[in-house]
């Protein structure tokens, strides 16, 4: 490297031509003109710049600047008027009073746009609204706004300086980047300038010695390497940053519970989306006038509203006796007349126990362990703490004699091989299908208690029907806390993500 | 699961242990009936707590809450009895009931004490009744009144729409009860379960006042209950008779526990049948003493389970060496099985002092057969530079096509993205149907990141789900792949490049044929063949997609079918 005060002697190839484009003018480059000045990459230009820069040869000044541009809503109300102006300017033709619906008529408005307009026609004061005749009056000089004449300035410019714009305009802009019209960039860009050391060195003037940037094939083939003098980096400089593929961060959690269950010995279930009613209920013992069973809980599948059950008669009608008097099961039944159509209409499964239900029917081993990771639905808003459709990890186990010992040991294993807990908490629980039912909450040092798993045994209304004569476990486990936890987020959307910086910054370790 | 508000200074003095307002107390506590404290309100001094067993209606108040945890903190042992005194009111029912509503229950509880909590509470258990157990008041409805302002006899009668009109609770003006269903706020939430019939149920006392419009809403008059009453009638009217009683017996005995005496009712039906009504008697059930033990893992004694259900409330008589008849009372109507009375014995011997077992038995593991390849086909996106990215599989036909530059469904379907499998109540209009692709989805992640840092390489291994005529739910999910790549050089070639390094290392010959699709440029976009299959196709992403998602930069994808790439790949090995 070279030191201050040292002639240009022994500046470099990319320095030299940086300079020599500085010097045709007294002004200020970006460093994009000095890349298509120069012929250099931008890389290039930057890496000599901040040489040029260590050396006080040139001057950097960073500023940031924020541009305003429309958006796709934006274009489109640039053309139109915003649609607050349309319903005045109909309202106008229209004598300045009458009835809303005539004046959005007149105004040509889409229905979905009214309570904006009148939302802004009244903070405008352009007009006033009666909400008991449904009558809109003109009101005050409705002159255009500052928003108005941005959208003009924008409609014709594509993009302005935030800080070029007066205050007036400024709060314009503001506002409509509330309303999503307008979209606002910040940028940084440098300004870069010769300083009088640099313009002083470059009179004295020089020509550049033979320094090598990058080794090429051909200096290596030929042997010129050995003539030239291969450039010293200032390698503490930043360099631009590699995202590497990676597995999502949540999936990988899956990978390794699955991993777990597996070396566990539990066998993977599958199965699809769309279930009928009776996988998702009836086989599990919930009734079918059910309030679980009603449209806010389940989604129910548009067309075909029916499918077929997918199990013998036989078996249909052995649930159909259990709901109704418990069959042979020992079991009061739920006493009211069972529907088979019921059982045939179309759903997203709202939990992953249809799956072991079809299990149960079909290809049970015993002894046998399975489990399935199912994607589920139901009518949800969502919020820090729900979502429409999640991912439950859930399974059974079926072993003769099986007790509810084995379901507090399946438990305590997946409490410490999966959420390395070092002690557990019992708890009863309840699900509709499975009695006794546990829930079972796991303490490690980093997170305290955590409720982690549900459980419980079938119950005879459930087994018995299906044709299944040993006692069988059903088993969930809450992985999305424990996720949550690990990765140190407490709002449950962020397992579906949107934010591809986040994804990118989360460590593999 | 039904959630109610209990009023904390008033649970501890019932249940006559201090817990200190220590939330693990209390949850420790409460979880012996299941229940869980949601939201302690330390001004109010209310508790929010939910109950999670949705059978249990006896566990629906307070009053009912406690009388399980004493028995199971020890304080109490044995069911708790009740009796109703005898009959001082009747009630004639229409025979034209008999396919709207037919069965009618009632009680007279007498010399309650009512202050705004207890009538709070009531009010409480009647609307969890009612959605729960009552199924939206189809099954059975409540109806209390102010006994003292009516005469009995009662008639359980019929009414035509205009027929009838009376004063509806909480309104100042009379209707008829076609108004009722037409205005009142019960009458448009509940009108469908009697809107159907030329007549409707209505409930009279000997004057011909009216007390209610079952199961709609009581009247203004009669059908109010305050703090000043002293003479409840209660009142239950359903389609299920055993149901009908339940409920009465629950209701009432809520207001028993409150100090009231419970008085009887004759019920005449039309048939010419009458019943005395309510019925405080309690149910039996045999229990063998090697079932409980088979179940819990256990090796209990008769005396050990007799004590152990004393304590979960229940009466016991032995009958055997190892065998015992449970007396179940009244309130326990979720009792259906011998296996709910082993789950009361676990929880009065406590789940925390069964040693658990685990089994070492002959199971092996496995994953789904085609996880192997799947698996193998995400680590070569990833080693391609791709970052793996989870999205909703629930999604829009404007998402799906519209913005895909699909100008219709039947466009859509043409090149097999269509029909949709939508959903009959969607509850956001952002989500109605199942995606049928996956690129979609990655336009809109990519919509979402302007602002990050470029380029972006993005993919995802999910399912989808289209019509199959064939299969038992109509629908078949299929695992797709999709993959773009986003930056200001993104061209085709990009794309191409990514499937000849992917199809290599899956071994499978692979060809790129001339195809339209108008989601990408014309020219710019092929069918992938592999295996002379097709099994996806690649492109340039057309520039109106890319506006339609607000994308700056260009853009190239490629969407494949892994099952039928995992069908080829099997077939050849």
């Amino acid at each position: 490297m070279f030191v201050k005060g040292k002639t240009l002697g022994e500046v470099r190839e990319h320095e030299y031509r940086t300079l020599s484009v500085l010097a045709t003018s007294s002004g200020k480059f970006s460093i994009p003109e000095l890349a298509e000045k120069s012929g250099l990459s931008d890389a290039a230009v930057m890496r000599a710049v901040m040489v040029l820069q260590e050396n006080h040869l040139v001057s950097v000044a960073e500023c940031r600047r924020t541009t305003v541009r429309l958006s796709a809503e934006g274009r489109t109300y640039a053309e139109q008027g915003l649609p607050e102006r349309r319903l005045i300017v109909a309202l106008k033709e229209l004598g300045g009073s009458a009835v809303l619906s005539r004046v959005v008529e007149k105004a040509g408005l889409d229905k979905q746009l009214v309570p904006i307009a009148l939302g802004w026609v009244r903070r405008k004061k352009w007009a006033d609204y009666e909400a008991q005749t449904g009558r809109l009056r003109l009101t005050g000089r409705q002159e255009e706004g500052a928003d108005e004449k941005l959208i003009a300035l924008l409609k014709k410019q594509a993009d302005v300086w935030l800080e070029s714009l007066s205050s007036e305009m400024q709060d314009a802009a503001k506002l409509l980047r509330g309303r999503k019209l307008v979209l606002v960039d910040e940028k940084t860009d440098r300004a870069v300038e010769l300083t009088e050391a640099g313009r002083a060195a470059l009179k004295k003037g020089a020509g550049t010695v033979s320094e090598v940037t990058q080794l090429s094939s051909e200096l290596i083939v030929s042997g010129k390497w050995r003539d030239v003098i291969l450039q010293k980096y200032n390698i503490e400089a930043p360099v631009a940053r590699t995202w590497p593929g990676k597995k999502h961060p949540y999936l990988k959690f899956l990978d390794d519970v699955k991993e777990k269950l597996v070396n566990l010995g539990f066998k993977e279930m599958t199965g699809t989306a769309v279930e009928t009613s009776f996988f998702n209920f009836d086989a599990l013992y919930t009734p079918q006038d059910h309030p679980a069973r009603e449209i806010f809980d389940i989604y129910l599948v548009k067309s075909p509203k029916y499918g077929s059950i997918g199990a013998s008669d036989d078996i249909v009608r052995n649930v159909k006796r259990t709901h109704e008097d418990g069959w042979r099961t020992g079991s009061k039944g739920w006493r009211y007349k069972y529907s088979t159509r019921e059982a045939k209409r179309l759903l997203l499964r709202g939990h992953g126990t249809c799956l072991s239900a079809r299990t149960l029917l079909k290809g049970l081993e015993v002894p046998g362990r399975y489990f399935s990771f199912a994607r589920c639905y139901r009518p949800e808003v969502l919020d820090r703490t729900h979502l429409t459709e999640f991912n439950q990890v859930e399974g059974i186990v079926a072993e003769e004699n099986l007790t509810l010992r084995d379901l507090l040991g399946i438990l305590e294993t997946f409490a410490v091989e999966i959420a390395g807990a070092e002690k557990v908490r019992l708890k009863p629980d309840y699900y509709p299908f499975t009695e006794p039912s546990v829930e079972l909450s796991a303490y490690s040092k980093e997170h305290g208690w955590v409720e982690f798993g549900g459980s419980g045994i079938f119950r005879p209304e459930v087994t018995m029907p299906l044709g299944v004569k040993v006692p069988v476990i059903a088993w969930g486990l809450g992985v999305d806390r424990l996720f949550m936890m690990r990765a140190g987020v407490d709002d449950i959307r962020s397992i579906f993500s949107k934010n591809l910086d986040w994804l990118r910054k989360q460590r593999l370790i | 699961m039904p959630t109610i508000e209990v009023d904390y200074v008033e649970f501890e003095q019932m249940l006559g242990k201090k817990l200190n307002k220590d939330p693990d107390r209390i949850d420790e506590v409460l979880a012996l009936a299941k229940a869980e404290m949601k939201v302690f309100d330390r001004k109010t001094g209310l508790m929010s707590v939910e109950i999670k067993d949705t059978n249990r209606c006896d566990l629906w108040n307070v009053e009912g809450l406690v009388r399980c945890l004493r028995g199971f903190l020890g304080f109490e042992s044995g069911p708790k009895r009740y009796v109703a005194g005898k009959p001082v009111c009747e009630v004639h029912v229409d025979s034209r009931l008999k396919y709207i509503r037919p069965y009618i229950a009632c009680s007279v509880v007498k010399d309650v004490d009512l202050n705004d909590r207890i009538i709070r509470g009531l009010m409480q258990l009647q609307d969890k009744l009612d959605h729960t157990y009552g199924r939206n008041r189809r099954r059975t409805s409540i109806g209390l009144y102010d006994f003292d302002q009516i005469v009995s006899p009662l008639s359980y009668s019929v009414a035509k729409p205009d027929e009838v009109s009376f004063i509806p609770l909480g309104f100042g003006e009379r209707m008829s009860l076609r108004e009722i269903l037409r205005k009142h706020p019960k009458g448009l939430e509940y009108g469908k379960i009697v809107s159907g019939h030329p007549v409707y149920p209505i409930l009279l006392d000997a004057e011909g006042k009216t007390l209610s419009f079952p199961p709609i809403i009581n009247s203004n008059d009669l059908g109010r209950v305050t703090e000043t009453t002293r003479n409840v009638l209660v009142e239950v009217t359903g389609t299920v008779d055993e149901t009908v009683l339940n409920t009465l017996t629950i209701v009432s005995l809520s207001l028993v526990d409150r100090g009231g005496k419970a008085y009887s009712t004759v019920v005449n039906y039309p048939e010419g049948t009458s019943t005395v009504t309510p019925r405080f008697s309690s149910g039996s059930m045999n229990l063998s003493i090697d079932y409980v033990n088979k179940v819990l893992g256990l090796n209990l004694s008769v005396q050990q389970v007799s004590r152990l259900l004393m304590r979960a409330g229940y009466g016991v008589e032995k009958t055997g060496r190892s065998s015992v008849r449970v007396e179940i009372p009244c309130y326990r109507i979720d009792v259906m099985h011998q296996v709910d009375l082993v789950e009361d014995v676990a929880i009065a011997y406590g789940f925390n002092n069964i040693e658990p077992l685990w089994r070492k038995f002959p199971t092996v593991g496995g994953v789904r057969p085609e996880q192997g390849l799947l698996n193998v086909a995400r680590e070569l996106m990833i080693g391609l530079g791709f970052q793996e990215i989870l999205t909703y599989t629930m999604a829009n036909p404007e998402m799906l096509f519209a913005r895909m530059n699909l100008k219709s469904h039947a466009s859509a379907t043409r090149i097999g993205l269509g029909p949709l499998v939508e959903v009959a109540n969607p509850k956001v209009q952002t989500l109605t149907c199942l995606r049928s692709w996956l690129l979609p989805c990655l336009m809109d992640f990519l919509g979402c990141n302007l602002h990050v840092e470029y380029p972006q390489r993005v993919f995802e291994l999910g399912k989808v789900t289209i019509p199959d005529a064939k299969a038992d739910t109509r629908t078949r999910d299929v695992e797709k792949l999709a993959a773009v790549s986003c930056h200001a050089g993104a061209g085709f070639s990009e794309a191409k490049s990514c499937l000849d390094a992917f199809f290599m290392n899956l071994g499978l010959k692979w060809q790129i044929k001339e195809t339209e699709h108008a989601s990408f440029i014309d020219g710019r976009v092929g069918k992938v063949v592999a295996d002379g299959c097709d099994v996806g196709f690649a492109g340039e992403v057309h520039p109106a997609v890319l506006e339609a998602w607000e994308v700056e930069n260009p853009a190239t994808a490629f969407e494949l079918n892994m099952d039928r790439i995992v069908r080829i790949i099997s077939h050849n090995h």
